[in-house]
């Protein structure tokens, strides 16, 4: 576990008011370093000295700020965090990392870069197919989370997970599955009039009605004039044990998995030849 | 808790999860035979059923009790700007298409079940005109048309297909027609060139059945109707949904104009099949027959108002019928089995492209007609004296409801080079000063056209809004001043109204869920449902609790 959150490394605090952050001129290393799996990886190693203790493992921030979510990470241009990294944020408690290589300057780039793009771009290290052996087999995960059409409706819809999340946000859902619940899937119970209980996720609910899609499937459009009561679940049925039963590595190849699901191929990947001849 | 404890339980979580999640009850799936039988309780397709009759068999809210009809609940689509869609409810959901996403409501309290949406979608904002629902599947178009399977129940993603190309012209809007195991769709961009077609598609998988082109390919029958320089593009798009007719296995679809729309010169002869009704085996995709209604338009008149089928007594013998107020002004009844004409009459006071049609249906053209340079004035307007405004029948006053637009355009052309997805600049139809149009709602007997009763409409004239017969007796339908009315049906007598508000672009449906009856439409941001007034019961707060 501690070797999991060690890789999720962290970069230099990227202040609005840095002078370094207005050069946005393309720089001919974001060819070579940006979006490469092996330049990430070794951005994670060095960040993970460098770089993890203010900003927080899982990039969530800390003393310096979120480097996934929030202005200090999105629509940042490679060459803007570059500088952040290299020039330090004067005034601020961020220093100057200018002693480093070049390389390992773009190498930290990199890896900051990637935190802030869609999983699907990232390229997540570890092997999809032994993910996905994983994913319909002994983790379980397609009992809940269903990926074009395979699989359970109790969890999120997960064809898209790779352009709808960062990796971050994918890795912490497995680790942390009660930490955040995705909207429609809070776990509910409620007990009617006439006694009976009914479990599953609220799609939406009001003082007036719940819309509940139960554990086995079954929708229910309730008015809340025939309940007695609605309690809301403290955990949803995502095993939050799953370091005790899967390695780094398995936990790593289902992230890679999810991580390259996409509802469409974006462009840049797509086969040029058209639908229409 | 241990690794092993650990394993067990989530063994025994998963077991259990996985037996109780195997599938959702068959029985509320939407099955073909449910389609079949017309609507009742729901509202199964974008016209109601395969016929295309938009008449339900709900009585609950009627001619005696319809001026009590209150609104029960508004849904804001957020980001909807001309909603086009007609919902579809099945089993207590009510689905809405909007630009590139679907929401799924509760249809008793207009609440959110879920919603998808597509991002980063190539031209942006289109208008959608709806989903198609068949087993466990919601159908959608994106703008930039990939058909799109949705979960029911959950919006879940099944599959998604981009069978056609935005750059080659196209932008999808069409409500996907779902019957027996496949789901047809067709294409817009006619008006910037884009040579039509329709595609029928797996519905488990999304695989490509059969294509039928609706500009004919260089050597087939019909391409020496067209000029060299069009018929690779040529238009004839097939924006709208269809009927069907289980029995003959045949499907009816109305075909967009020829392109360029204004300017014929190019594009010599009669230009099929644009401007035609189209008879399609359902299996193989064939073209059956096809009737074409304007031979060689110059005036963008798409014949894409939904085609009604019909079986009613035609002089004294009983026919298969299928009927349409076309946008050029002539009603028309043809014989659906073999396509062939029986008769057409204008459903509009003012008409001057044409002074009939011969006995085989073709228009019999009125000299300087065509657009011209400097303009000329032409009745109806390019808008059409119907357009995709919902025609609806009801077989006990034995009428066809129509929304009839008079009113007449001064036409300009120009005789430019076509450019493929290139506008004409200077070409099309504007309202002639001082002129001024107005909207009907017409009741027709459907076999001879002759004009039953109509009602008036007082508007600015911007709407899209059609009509719904119910069993209760009464018509629904939207004007163009933002109302909601009931008439009645046998005498068009006004019975009630609401105002929404906003302008309307699509037409209302009914449905049932448990035992009440509601009425719906869509406005340009808006899903308005409405329902018999019924005082409010008291709603106690409820022990709400959330787990330490």
């Amino acid at each position: 576990m501690q070797r999991l959150l060690v890789l999720l490394l962290f970069a230099a605090p990227l202040a609005a008011q840095n002078p370094a952050l207005r050069e946005v001129a393309r720089d001919p290393n974001e060819d070579i370093y940006i979006g490469k799996k092996e330049h990430i990886a070794a951005g994670e190693q060095l960040y993970s000295i460098a770089c993890s203790g203010c900003h927080g493992p899982g990039g969530e921030g800390g003393r310096g700020p979120n480097l996934v979510i929030g202005p200090a990470a999105q629509n940042k241009k490679p060459t803007q965090i570059y500088s952040a990294i290299k020039i330090g944020v004067p005034g601020g408690d961020m220093p100057p990392f200018g002693s480093m290589s070049e390389e390992q300057l773009w190498q930290m780039t990199a890896y900051v870069s990637s935190l802030s793009r869609p999983a699907y771009e990232v390229d997540v290290p570890g092997d999809p197919e032994a993910g996905k052996a994983l994913y319909h087999g002994k983790a379980g995960c397609s009992n809940c989370h269903m990926i074009r059409g395979e699989g359970g409706s109790l969890g999120p819809d997960l064809s898209n997970a790779g352009l709808q999340n960062y990796v971050l946000q994918l890795r912490e859902g497995v680790l942390e599955p009660n930490k955040r619940i995705t909207p429609g899937f809070d776990p509910v119970r409620v007990v009617t009039d006439s006694g009976e209980t009914i479990e599953g996720v609220a799609k939406n609910y009001t003082n007036y009605s719940i819309q509940l899609l139960d554990r086995s499937g079954t929708l229910h459009l309730l008015d809340t004039g025939g309940l007695k009561e609605i309690v809301f679940l403290k955990e949803t049925w995502m095993p939050a044990n799953i370091t005790d039963r899967f390695s780094d590595d398995e936990i790593q190849n289902i992230l890679a998995f999810v991580s390259r699901q996409a509802a469409r191929i974006p462009s840049a990947d797509a086969d040029t030849e058209t639908a229409d001849n | 808790m241990s690794g092993s404890a650990a394993r067990r339980r989530l063994a025994v979580t998963s077991a259990l999860i996985a037996s109780v999640l195997a599938a959702f009850p068959a029985a509320s799936q939407v099955k073909y035979e449910d389609i079949l039988r017309g609507p009742g309780k729901d509202w199964l397709t974008y016209a109601g059923d395969y016929s295309a009759q938009r008449h339900s068999a709900l009585t609950q809210i009627n001619t005696g009790n319809v001026s009590s009809l209150v609104p029960k609940w508004v849904y804001h689509i957020e980001v909807g700007r001309r909603l086009s869609a007609i919902p579809l409810v099945h089993d207590g959901i009510m689905y809405v298409g909007n630009s590139n996403e679907v929401h799924a409501l509760d249809a008793v309290s207009g609440r959110k079940i879920w919603h998808y949406r597509q991002e980063d979608v190539e031209g942006g904002s289109r208008a959608n005109r709806g989903v198609g629902l068949l087993d466990d599947s919601v159908f959608f178009v994106t703008g930039d048309c990939y058909l799109v399977a949705l979960h029911r129940k959950t919006g879940a993603l099944l599959w998604n297909h981009q069978y056609a190309d935005p750059a080659r012209g196209y932008h999808c809007t069409v409500a996907p027609f779902a019957f027996k195991d496949r789901v047809v769709v067709g294409v817009s961009g006619g008006d910037s060139g884009a040579r039509g077609f329709l595609t029928a598609h797996s519905a488990k998988t999304g695989e490509e059945l059969w294509r039928l082109w609706t500009v004919p390919a260089k050597g087939e029958f019909g391409a020496d109707t067209w000029g060299p320089k069009t018929l690779d593009w040529g238009g004839a798009a097939t924006w709208m949904s269809g009927s069907y007719d289980p029995d003959l296995n045949t499907l009816y679809w109305g075909t967009g104009n020829p392109w360029p729309d204004f300017y014929g010169g190019d594009r010599p002869g009669d230009n099929l099949y644009s401007d035609s009704l189209i008879a399609v085996d359902g299996d193989s995709g064939e073209m059956k027959w096809y009737f074409q209604f304007t031979p060689h338009d110059v005036w963008d008149w798409d014949a894409q108002e939904f085609p009604v089928l019909l079986d009613l007594p035609y002089q004294g013998e009983d026919r298969k019928l299928v009927v349409q107020a076309n946008r050029n002004g002539f009603y028309y009844v043809l014989d659906r089995v073999s396509g062939e004409f029986l008769h057409a009459n204008p459903f509009i006071d003012q008409l001057t492209w044409a002074s009939g049609v011969d006995k085989n249906g073709r228009p019999i053209l009125v000299e300087g007609q065509a657009p011209q340079p400097g303009g000329v004035e032409v009745c109806p307007t390019v808008r059409g004296a119907s357009n995709y405004m919902s025609p609806s029948f009801n077989p006990n006053t034995g009428l066809l409801y129509i929304i009839a637009l008079e009113g007449c355009d001064i036409y300009t052309s120009s005789a430019r080079e076509p450019v493929p997805m290139v506008g004409f600049a200077g070409t099309g139809g504007e309202k002639p000063p001082r002129h001024s149009n107005q909207f009907y709602l017409r009741a027709l007997n459907p076999t001879t056209g002759e004009r039953v009763w109509e009602y008036p409409m007082t508007g600015p004239t911007i709407m899209w809004a059609g009509t719904l017969s119910t069993e209760g007796g009464i018509v629904f339908f939207g004007d163009d001043d933002h109302h909601l009315v009931a008439l009645e049906a046998k005498t068009g007598e006004h019975l009630w109204h609401f105002n929404v508000g906003q302008q309307l672009f699509t037409s209302p449906i009914t449905y049932m869920v448990g035992d009440k009856q509601y009425v719906t439409l869509v406005s340009q941001t808006d899903v308005f449902t409405f329902g018999l007034f019924e005082p409010v019961k008291q709603v106690p707060v409820i022990k709400r609790t959330r787990e330490k």
